[in-house]
């Protein structure tokens, strides 16, 4: 695996997404959706708190990168691609890592849109923006070593658009969780709460990113 | 390629000696928890149920471990006899797994109050429990015999962080579960020895019924591999 690969797969991924941006459009329309329609169950006073508006974004943003990821991998079944990027020397790493590139700049895209609407929507407050950003870009990073992998396992499997998720979150608990902990400290102005599941974010990111590239070439064999 | 095609293994010929070692360590262990053992100071009796909740918990963490060690060498040989272990032991965890949640909360009821809490012990094991109907769900979608035991495999050797996850939970975090009370850090049980002792004999029972049910599931596992493997050729 060079890093020349990764750049070669994210740039791609990029050029498909400018080309046809069903990925961003689906994910940040899916976030948009989520976010109005739980905030309407739970009720606008409940959706405001910033324990709550937090859960709210984060599950969003949890089943747009499954979403995002999903389609990803669509494109490169329809017309066979895949084949021709694994048959590559390192290309099933690369693969891996250039996916997850990829779904971590298209993600960050969606969680700004997403983040933007539920501040609007909800007029929530915010004490510590800094604070709040690198929990984001954490939490963001979290995403897609998790996701990209349980995708790559499910390729080419019936019913894998209900196996991903089924997959997915459970795994994503601990992501879920500290996302959740972390923005609700920045909203509520706990620096230290903040930083704290912020690191919690990271690690589990490096810990899945590591487990990812050790294991997908296996998996895509 | 699977290189080797499936055999019977040795360890399938020790069945009927499990299966009477299970029904006669049950029946002692069921005589020491219901008779010998003494009730609780402050549960009384209700504390009973700790002995088959505790015992089922074992199981599913040691199901989980063996699926872990069967994939990893899976991945190592190809050899499907491993690929039958993993499955066995998966259906096996997830049975207990899901007696150990409901086991828990039939003693949760007259203990906390309440059929279900959200505390970290119960909620991790709710996840622990999903985690691996994933994974025999994913088995089940995937035909090609090869394809869907090195993805099984893949997915059995992640799965496995949650077992710790589970174990320690009470110890991370602030937790109505009650702490370890046998495998502790420091080594020493907090449990009277009598109670300590029927606990050790329905976790000696269990793991000889596991033993039992692993070699039963294996066979069947093992058929079936030589079925779809003679159907292939």
């Amino acid at each position: 695996m060079t890093l020349d690969r990764i750049r070669l797969i994210a740039a791609r991924e990029a050029r498909a997404e400018r080309g046809q941006p069903d990925g961003i459009v689906s994910a940040a329309t899916f976030v948009a959706t989520l976010i109005l329609v739980e905030s309407l169950a739970v009720g606008p006073l409940a959706a405001s708190q910033p324990a709550v508006a937090s859960a709210l974004f984060w599950i969003a943003m949890a089943f747009a990168a499954i979403l995002a990821t999903s389609r990803s991998f669509e494109r490169e079944l329809e017309d066979d691609a895949i084949d021709a990027v694994l048959a590559l020397p390192g290309g099933r790493d690369a693969l891996y890592a250039g996916k997850a590139v990829a779904l971590t700049a298209l993600m960050a895209l969606v969680a700004v849109a997403g983040g933007a609407l539920s501040l609007l929507l909800l007029s929530l407050d915010i004490a510590l923006p800094g604070h709040l950003a690198i929990v984001t870009v954490a939490g963001v990073l979290a995403l897609p070593p998790v996701v990209v992998l349980f995708v790559v396992l499910a390729l080419r499997l019936r019913s894998r658009g209900a196996l991903v998720p089924i997959l997915v979150l459970p795994v994503l608990v601990p992501q879920l969780v500290a996302a959740t902990n972390g923005t609700a400290a920045a909203m509520s102005g706990d620096m230290a709460g903040a930083f704290g599941w912020a690191g919690l974010l990271v690690a589990f990111a490096l810990v899945y990113s590591v487990l990812g590239l050790t294991i997908v070439a296996t998996a895509l064999e | 390629m699977i290189s080797t095609t499936a055999n019977r293994t040795s360890a399938l010929r020790a069945r009927p000696f499990l299966g009477a070692a299970s029904v006669i360590a049950l029946f002692v262990a069921l005589w020491m928890a219901l008779v010998w053992s003494p009730p609780d100071a402050a549960m009384g009796n209700v504390v009973r149920i700790l002995y088959v909740h505790v015992a089922n918990a074992w199981l599913a963490y040691l199901a989980f471990v063996v699926v872990f060690l069967a994939s990893v060498a899976y991945l190592w040989t190809k050899r499907p006899v491993f690929d039958a272990i993993a499955v066995a032991s998966a259906e096996i965890g997830v049975l207990f797994t899901g007696l150990t949640l409901v086991l828990g909360s039939i003693w949760a009821r007259p203990t906390w109050g309440v059929w279900w809490s959200w505390e970290p012990r119960v909620i991790t094991t709710a996840v622990m429990f999903a985690m691996y109907v994933g994974y025999l769900l994913l088995r089940n979608l995937s035909e090609d015999l090869e394809r869907r035991a090195t993805r099984a495999a893949i997915l059995g050797i992640v799965l496995v962080v949650d077992v710790p996850i589970v174990h320690l939970s009470v110890t991370w975090m602030n937790a109505l579960h009650q702490l370890p009370s046998v495998l502790r850090p420091d080594l020493s049980p907090t449990l009277d020895p009598a109670m300590l002792a029927s606990l050790i004999a329905m976790t000696i029972a269990f793991t000889f019924l596991y033993a039992y049910l692993m070699t039963a599931r294996v066979d069947i596992e093992q058929r079936r591999q030589a079925r779809l493997l003679a159907v292939r050729a």
